[in-house]
């Protein structure tokens, strides 16, 4: 069903102008997300080999990181490197359904790269496609091991199948949860828009009444420039101590 | 006798620190340990670091101090944007959002999320916790002490005098007039990030000259006084937050730079750019220049201590060391945001009763290296390892060879610079080194210097004016002496940024120095930050070689290991 959709809205994203280098930037702070989050599950999992393992993942997450923004900086230039931040996965999931999430992001961008990669080819922009189809590889790597470590820890294909389901639930939960988030800022965006003309002008009156310009440039209580502090260690102000 | 935790975040450099019986302990910058560089949250994991590095309980906490005044922050975001309207109009829903959603309630979320009682979490002033770690982890008895940044609550310089175990503020220049903020929004007029691109700024320099001084006199006002002032139509940081700098600003300097283009120094349109940051970096020195003159006049003292993210401006701290009338200089390693945690934690413990720090001889606040976990890790990533009887000379063997070794030793560093814990080392002598340093395995502007570490008690033969207090943290620019050649090291105006080494601030790099005097004559290394771009600077054995699989170095040197690919 995504698949579909993807392939049908494809050809429409990426001609939009400007877009194609917005979405790339999309991938890059993906890419870069996952870094962190793995370089985190390295940190935290017990088992030397899986640590390694993640480690060499989230070392290729950097790079297509930096892959996707170089090329986004080339179709439109001025975008700053990718930041992202944490949902600390590896804590709150646990390892099995951490491990989870990350094939299933792994699947899913394979999925959506491979369509990427026809469609770039099929326009001629060769230097797009080389990008998608030289991280496919390292994706389709990805996928494959996160699967057979998810099988590992999980006991047996069906658990493991039992995983997958779990935490494509907890990710549509979390996608509700977001919206909701999302409509509520904007409420509070609106709301806060009408306090600020409210109270804004009444406010800015006040204080421009109250306060003359000139106050906040000038050395609060410094005694002027020739007048020295006779003696060392004076204490003008306030002692050292919490307020 | 007292166990206190300080701690800064919220807005950027999220760093925590524990100070014990009045000793510091452990001190850890929350990026270290997320990998988010400038890493804004608030730093539990930090935090909780500290605890167990200690080995001391959440329970067992006398105390957490945060580094800044909530409530006031609040009331300063709140009256300067509605001062004025309608400007802020965009700034405002985001501002209100996050002081009221999250900021507003530190206080509470530290005690909830670190399982500390409520009763026991407090906060002190931004720039009182700034002025502590200046002046309390400095080797003086009595200092004049002045921290200059973006903005605290609604301070943006505050002058002191620190005696003793007490701290007295003398005066303060408020928001929006702020020297700090003149730096950042200039940093991103040039195109760089803000709170990242100022060493670039300060690099480019000089490239420059200084001849815009009369466009500058329209944007920024010196009184004589010491104090400054913003002309601030040509600002928007007291507007929005996000930009920085108005339209009026691109009316008067020209258009901005675009972000990432690459830098061509013999242009026309980018030697333009090099001057307004040779301009922008005099003007700063200038400002500088004078407040310490006042803080001088104003405490009579012969030392100045120096925090705030003004104070990592190593070439205006130079010249505040030549010229401004103090015989000592001291700047916090992390003089920016981060160095507020430890300021915060010193306070707390001063009111507790206990004495004043000792003097800060080291910047290895951090978490140490486990070397045998290094070993079993690169091991299984198939990486050849070999443990070295002689960890020193086999380094010094491998620079002198004109390698680039990552050199991974002990506790990492407090602050923003590498001293030798958690650094790449590379020949001085070689530009070679330079060029592969930043094209491939930096990937940063070519403009910008590498630094030297040498032998403290070689430093003088070398480096005009160094040792001083500043150069063990490499917070100081000196001019390199006539007759050595460094060009790996040597920026274009004839400066490094030097750091002075010896056994109590890195003893395994004065090793590595002194085995490299024996083979090249010279006690000097080629030190840069052991980081990717756009990184933090590396914390534990798995970052290491992470890095290690990741970039084109020789090898890395982990405790007593030596680890190549």
């Amino acid at each position: 069903m995504r698949r579909a959709l993807v392939r049908v809205v494809t050809p429409l994203v990426w001609r939009v102008p400007g877009h194609g280098a917005r979405k790339l930037m999309g991938f890059a702070r993906a890419e870069q997300g996952s870094r962190i989050d793995l370089l985190h599950a390295a940190q935290r999992t017990p088992s030397l080999a899986r640590r390694a393992l993640y480690l060499r993942h989230a070392v290729d997450e950097t790079r297509h990181a930096g892959m996707f923004w170089r090329r986004a900086n080339e179709l439109r230039p001025g975008f700053s490197p990718p930041v992202a931040d944490t949902e600390r996965l590896f804590e709150r999931l646990g390892e099995t359904r951490f491990l989870a999430f990350v094939h299933r992001g792994e699947q899913r961008g394979r999925q959506q790269f491979e369509l990427y990669a026809k469609h770039f080819a099929a326009r001629g922009d060769s230097r797009t496609e080389a990008l998608f189809q030289a991280i496919l590889v390292d994706e389709e790597r990805h996928e494959r091991y996160t699967r057979e470590l998810l099988v590992e820890l999980a006991g047996s294909e069906a658990a493991a199948r039992t995983e997958l389901r779990r935490v494509a639930l907890w990710q549509a939960w979390r996608m509700w949860r977001r919206a909701g988030r999302t409509l509520a800022n904007g409420l509070f965006v609106l709301a806060m828009t009408a306090l600020y003309l409210v109270c804004g002008p009444i406010a800015a009156i006040g204080s421009r009444l109250r306060r003359p310009k000139q106050l906040a440039k000038r050395w609060k209580e410094l005694p002027e420039a020739d007048e020295r502090v006779p003696e060392r260690g004076a204490r003008l102000g306030e002692e050292a101590g919490l307020p | 006798m007292s166990v206190v935790l300080g701690l800064s975040g919220e807005y950027h450099d999220a760093a925590a620190a524990l100070v014990v019986d009045g000793k510091i302990v452990v001190a850890i910058q929350e990026e270290r340990l997320s990998r988010i560089k400038n890493d804004p949250s608030l730093p539990i994991d930090a935090a909780r670091a500290c605890l167990k590095f200690a080995n001391i309980a959440a329970g067992d906490v006398d105390r957490v101090v945060f580094y800044e005044n909530p409530v006031a922050k609040l009331e300063r975001v709140l009256t300067s944007t509605l001062r004025v309207f309608p400007r802020a109009l965009a700034q405002w829903p985001r501002a209100v959002g996050a002081q009221l959603g999250s900021k507003v309630w530190v206080v509470d979320r530290i005690a909830e999320q670190l399982g500390v009682a409520r009763s026991k979490v407090t906060w002190t002033e931004h720039h009182k916790a700034h002025a502590a770690a200046a002046f309390y982890c400095s080797p003086y008895p009595s200092a004049a002490v002045l921290t200059v940044d973006g903005v605290g609550e609604e301070t943006s310089t505050a002058l002191w005098h620190g005696t003793d175990a007490a701290l007295a503020a003398l005066g303060s220049i408020d928001f929006p007039h702020s020297l700090g903020l003149l730096y950042a929004a200039l940093t991103a007029y040039l195109g760089f990030e803000v709170n990242e691109g100022e060493y670039k700024v300060m690099g480019l320099a000089a490239y420059g000259q200084p001849c815009m001084r009369e466009s500058f006199a329209e944007i920024v006002q010196l009184h004589g006084d010491g104090t400054f002032e913003l002309a601030l139509p040509y600002f928007a940081h007291h507007a929005d937050t996000e930009l920085g700098f108005g339209p009026a600003l691109e009316r008067l300097l020209g258009p901005r730079r675009a972000p990432h283009r690459p830098w061509d120094l013999t242009s026309d349109d980018d030697g333009r750019y090099a001057d307004i940051a040779a301009t922008l970096q005099q003007v700063t020195e200038e400002a500088l220049l004078a407040l310490a003159r006042a803080a001088r006049r104003t405490t009579g003292e012969r030392a100045l201590c120096l925090a705030g993210g003004v104070a990592l401006n190593a070439v205006a701290n130079a010249r505040i060391a030549r010229e401004a009338g103090f015989e000592r200089v001291h700047v916090h390693p992390a003089a920016g945001d981060a160095g507020g945690a430890l300021g915060a934690a010193i306070l707390g413990a001063l009111e507790l009763g206990d004495p004043r720090p000792a003097p800060l001889r080291s910047a290895a606040l951090g978490l140490p290296i486990d070397t045998a976990a290094a070993a079993d890790l690169a091991r299984e990533l198939g990486l050849t390892i070999r443990t070295s009887a002689n960890v020193a000379d086999e380094t010094a063997e491998l620079v002198a060879g004109g390698k680039i070794v990552a050199f991974c030793q002990g506790r990492f560093e407090w602050g923003p610079r590498a001293l030798g814990q958690r650094s790449i080392l590379a020949d001085p002598a070689d530009p070679e080194s330079r060029e592969r340093l930043n094209r491939a395995i930096k990937r940063r502007e070519p403009f910008r210097p590498f630094a030297p570490a040498v032998l403290r008690e070689h430093a003088s033969t070398y480096f005009d004016g160094a040792p001083d207090d500043m150069t063990p943290f490499m917070t100081t620019v000196c001019p390199v002496r006539d007759g050595h050649d460094l060009p790996a090291v040597r920026h274009v105006d004839g400066s490094a940024r030097v750091q002075t080494v010896d056994d109590a601030s890195a003893p395994e790099l004065a090793g590595v120095l002194r085995a490299l005097a024996a083979r090249t004559g010279r006690p000097i290394a080629l030190n840069t930050s052991f980081n990717g771009a756009g990184e933090p600077i590396i914390a534990s054995e798995i970052d290491a070689l992470g890095f290690l699989i990741s970039h084109p170095i020789d090898a890395l040197v982990i405790g007593d290991l030596v680890v190549t690919r």
